[in-house]
C-alpha cells in the first residue's frame, strides 16, 4: 500500500510504494529510508550527471502489454569510467522491473530466485559459464563493481552513499541478460534481455522536462591551450584528445581536465572528426578516432577504428586496415557458442582467423570510456566471410575483467565514401581481409548452376541421339586386289591404279552421318583407300581416305605394335539420293601389302566422343571458377594462424 | 568469365547439335566436293581429281 510522508529535511511530499525502500525529494535530493514510523534521513545525493538520457522519472509506458511508471533511478560509476543509469519501473500488478540504460542500449530485468549457490565473483572470469540451476547457463560478460553516484526517485533497495557493488552481468541465448548483484547477501539474480528504447512505449513525461535531444554539441575551450574543443556527445564522452595540442583531456566531471600530453603517432584519417554520414539507413557522427596495432612475429600490423555515434547514442565502429573496411557492432556474449574450435553465431560458424594483443597506439576525438594510449586488450578473431566476430578481453581496474564481442561485416570503401561523401576515391586495399567476401564464389556458384542445367541440355541431346541413331549398314564388300592386278595391263613406271565402283547405295536421310571402316591384313605395311561417296545424279561427293596399317617388332623395351589394320572414318550426311562409293587402293611398292580389303559403310552413328568434348568445354569454365575461388580462399587463409580446419597453421596434428 | 562461359555453352551445343541434329562431321580426313560430270564420266580422271596431292600413310 502506498504511503506518504514528508522529507525529513524540507518537508516536501515523499511517497513510498509498496516495495520502495528509499526515496530521493525532489525539491533538496535528501534521500530517506523507509521506517515504521517517519522516513529515516540518508543523507544528500549528488546531482545526476545529464547522460543524455530520453527517459524521465515519471514517465509511463507498458511492455509485453504491462503498464509501468518509471518512479526512481540510480546512477551508478563504472571502473572505466563513465555513468549508467538504473531505473526502476513499479508495474501495474505491483511487481518491479529494473532498466539498465548504458551507450543507449537497455536491458530490462526482474528479480528471479536461483535454486543453486551463487558463486562468488572472484570465482567468476568473464567469457566463462555459469549454472544457475533453474535458471539455466549464463555466459558470464563482465565482473565489476560500480559505485554509487546519484538517484532520483524511489527506489526499491537500500542505497549507501559512496559504496561501491561488485556484480556480473550475463548473457545468455535470445538476446537474454542477467545480472548478479552483490550488494545484498545473498546476492540477487535478474534476468531479462536488452530490448529496443521503441518497445517502452513511453507516453509524453508527466513530471519532468522533455527529453532533450540526443546529440547536444557543444564547444569547450581546451584547458591547456585554448582552442575550441567540440564535443560532440558530451553526455557520455569520457576522453577527449584536443587537436591542436594533443592533450588529452577528462570530460567525465562536465567540464575538461588536462590529463596529459600525448605522443600521437602518424595517422592517416580518411574520415574527418564531425563526419556526417548514413550507413545502412543510420546517421551516424564520426567522434573518435583509434590507431591501434598489434604485433605478430615482430611485425606490425596497425588498423584505424573510427567511433561511429547513431541518433540514439549507440556506438559503432568503422574499422579501417590496409584498405578494408568494416562497420562493427557490439553482440550479446550469450548469443555466443563455442563449438569445438570454432564459433557459432546465430547459426553460422565462424573459424578462428588470428589471435593477439591490440595496442592503442593513437586517440584522436572523443570516447564514452576513459581510453588511454597503450591500453591493451586480447583479441580473437572468428571469421565467415563477409563477417568476423571479435572477441575482446580487457582487465579493469580493481581486478574486474570484461570480454565483449562485436561483430564485424565487411564494406567495399567506396560504401563508406558514399555514406561520408568524402572526395576522392577509397585507397586500393591491399591484400586479403580475414572477412573480405571471396568475389568469385558467386560466379563460380553460378557457373556450376549453369553447368548443370547444361549437362542435363546434353544428356537429353545424347539421349535423343541414341533414340533416333539406329546404325544402319548400307554397304560391306571385300575387294580383292591380287585379282584385279592380275587383270590389269602390264604398268610401265608408275604404280597400277587400282580403281573399285560400289554398288548404287540408296541413302533415305539427309541427317545422318557415316561411318567407314577399312580393315586390311596388313603386316609391317600398310594401304590405303582414297575414295568418295558420289551422287552420279549431282556430282555431290564426300570425299575421304583412310589408311589400314599395322607395325609390329622389338627392341629393347620388349615387343611393340603399332597402327590398326582396322580404321574408321566418319563422313558427313548427305542428300537423300543414290550413290556410289568409288574406291582407289594405295599402298608403297610395286606389290599391294594384302591381296584384299574390306570395307563397311554404316549410316547413323551415335558420336559420343562429340558429346566429351562438349562436356569437357562445359565444365572447364565452371571448375577454373571454383579453382579461382579456391585460390583466393587459399590466399586469404595464407594470413591467418590457423588452418581452415581450425587447427593452429603448422600443427598437422 | 560468365559472357564467356555462355559463348562456350552456345559453341558446345551448336558442335554437338550440328552432328547430333544434321549429321555434321568436323574430325578426320574427308570433305565435301562438287564434281564435276567429266569427271563423274571418267573413272580414271576421278582419282587424280580427288587425291592428286599424294597420300600419307607408312611408318
Amino acid at each position: 500500500m502506498t504511503t506518504q510522508a514528508k522529507c525529513p529535511t524540507c518537508g516536501a511530499p515523499l511517497t513510498f510504494r509498496p516495495g520502495t525502500m528509499v526515496v530521493v525529494c525532489g525539491y533538496c535530493q535528501s534521500i530517506s529510508a523507509r521506517t515504521d514510523r517517519d522516513p529515516r534521513l540518508i543523507g544528500k545525493v549528488a546531482a545526476l550527471v545529464d547522460t543524455g538520457s530520453p527517459l524521465r522519472t515519471g514517465q509511463e509506458g507498458s511492455y509485453a502489454g504491462r503498464a509501468f511508471t518509471l518512479v526512481g533511478r540510480t546512477q551508478m560509476r563504472h571502473p572505466l569510467g563513465g555513468f549508467w543509469n538504473e531505473w526502476y519501473l513499479a508495474l501495474s500488478d505491483g511487481r518491479w522491473g529494473w532498466l539498465a540504460e548504458a551507450q543507449g542500449r537497455f536491458y530490462l530485468t526482474f528479480a528471479h530466485a536461483v535454486n543453486v549457490p551463487i558463486p562468488t565473483p572472484e570465482s567468476l572470469r568473464a567469457g566463462s559459464t555459469v549454472n544457475l540451476g533453474d535458471q539455466g547457463l549464463w555466459s558470464v560478460a563482465e565482473v565489476s563493481e560500480g559505485a554509487f553516484a546519484s538517484a532520483e526517485g524511489e527506489i526499491p533497495w537500500m542505497v549507501d552513499l559512496g559504496a561501491s557493488y561488485r556484480f556480473a552481468d550475463l548473457s545468455g541465448p535470445n538476446g537474454a541478460f542477467a545480472t548478479l548483484d552483490y550488494s545484498e547477501d545473498p546476492p540477487l539474480f535478474f534476468t531479462g534481455r536488452e530490448i529496443p528504447f521503441e518497445d517502452l512505449k513511453l507516453k509524453a513525461s508527466t513530471s519532468g522536462p522533455p527529453p532533450v535531444p540526443k546529440v547536444r554539441a557543444q564547444n569547450l575551450p581546451c584547458p591547456q591551450c585554448g582552442a575550441p574543443l567540440p564535443l560532440r556527445a558530451p553526455d557520455e564522452t569520457q576522453h577527449v584528445v584536443c587537436a591542436a595540442c594533443n592533450s588529452l583531456l577528462d570530460a567525465s566531471e562536465g567540464r575538461l581536465a588536462f590529463l596529459k600530453s600525448l605522443q600521437q603517432p602518424n595517422a592517416r584519417m580518411f574520415i574527418p572528426l564531425g563526419a556526417q554520414g548514413q550507413l545502412g539507413g543510420v546517421p551516424l557522427t564520426c567522434i573518435g578516432y583509434l590507431l591501434r596495432s598489434c604485433t605478430i612475429e615482430g611485425e606490425r600490423y596497425p588498423w584505424g577504428e573510427y567511433l561511429m555515434m547513431d541518433n540514439r547514442h549507440g556506438f559503432r565502429w568503422l574499422v579501417e586496415s590496409d584498405g578494408h573496411w568494416s562497420v562493427a557492432e557490439a553482440v550479446p556474449l550469450g548469443e555466443i557458442r563455442r563449438v569445438g574450435r570454432n564459433i557459432a553465431y546465430k547459426g553460422k560458424a565462424y573459424k578462428p582467423f588470428q589471435h593477439s594483443d591490440a595496442v592503442v597506439d593513437g586517440v584522436y576525438g572523443e570516447f564514452y570510456w576513459k581510453v588511454e594510449q597503450g591500453e591493451r586488450v586480447r583479441v580473437a578473431e572468428f571469421v565467415n566471410a563477409p563477417v568476423s566476430l571479435a572477441e575482446e578481453v580487457q582487465r579493469q581496474p580493481g581486478g574486474g575483467e570484461e570480454v565483449n564481442w562485436s561483430k564485424s561485416t565487411y564494406l567495399e570503401g567506396t560504401e563508406v565514401w558514399k555514406a561520408f561523401q568524402l572526395k576522392g576515391t577509397p585507397p586500393p586495399a591491399d591484400g586479403i581481409a580475414p572477412h573480405q567476401p571471396n568475389p568469385h564464389w558467386k560466379t563460380a556458384r553460378q557457373l556450376g548452376l549453369w553447368m548443370v542445367a547444361a549437362f542435363a541440355l546434353l544428356v537429353v541431346v545424347l539421349g535423343y541421339e541414341v533414340v533416333t541413331h539406329r546404325e544402319k549398314l548400307l554397304f560391306q564388300q571385300e575387294f580383292n586386289l591380287a585379282e584385279r592386278i592380275a587383270a590389269a595391263p602390264p604398268a610401265t613406271g608408275a604404280p597400277p591404279e587400282i580403281l573399285f565402283v560400289s554398288k548404287p547405295i540408296h541413302v533415305e536421310d539427309g541427317t545422318k552421318n557415316f561411318a567407314l571402316t577399312l580393315s586390311a591384313p596388313v603386316n609391317n605395311n600398310w594401304i590405303g583407300v582414297e575414295g568418295a561417296l558420289v551422287n552420279e545424279a549431282t556430282g555431290a561427293s564426300e570425299v575421304f581416305q583412310v589408311t589400314s596399317s599395322y607395325y609390329a617388332g622389338s627392341d629393347e623395351d620388349g615387343p611393340w605394335t603399332e597402327g590398326n589394320r582396322k580404321e574408321t572414318v566418319y563422313l558427313s550426311s548427305v542428300p537423300p539420293g543414290d550413290y556410289v562409293m568409288r574406291l582407289a587402293a594405295v599402298w608403297d611398292g610395286p606389290v599391294p601389302p594384302a591381296p584384299t580389303f574390306n570395307v563397311e559403310l554404316r549410316m547413323g552413328i551415335v558420336r559420343w566422343t562429340y558429346g566429351f568434348l562438349a562436356a569437357l568445354v562445359l565444365a572447364v569454365f565452371p571448375v577454373l571458377g571454383w579453382l579461382r575461388a579456391l585460390s583466393f580462399e587459399g590466399r586469404r587463409w595464407q594470413e591467418s594462424m590457423y588452418t581452415t580446419t581450425g587447427l593452429p597453421s603448422g600443427d598437422d596434428d | 568469365m560468365r559472357a564467356l562461359y555462355a559463348l562456350a555453352m552456345l559453341g558446345s551445343f551448336a558442335f554437338l547439335g550440328t552432328n547430333a541434329f544434321l549429321g555434321r562431321e568436323f574430325f578426320g580426313d574427308h570433305k565435301r566436293l562438287e564434281l564435276p560430270p567429266s569427271v563423274r564420266q571418267t573413272p580414271g580422271g576421278y582419282r587424280t581429281f580427288l587425291h592428286n596431292h599424294g597420300f600419307r600413310g607408312g611408318k
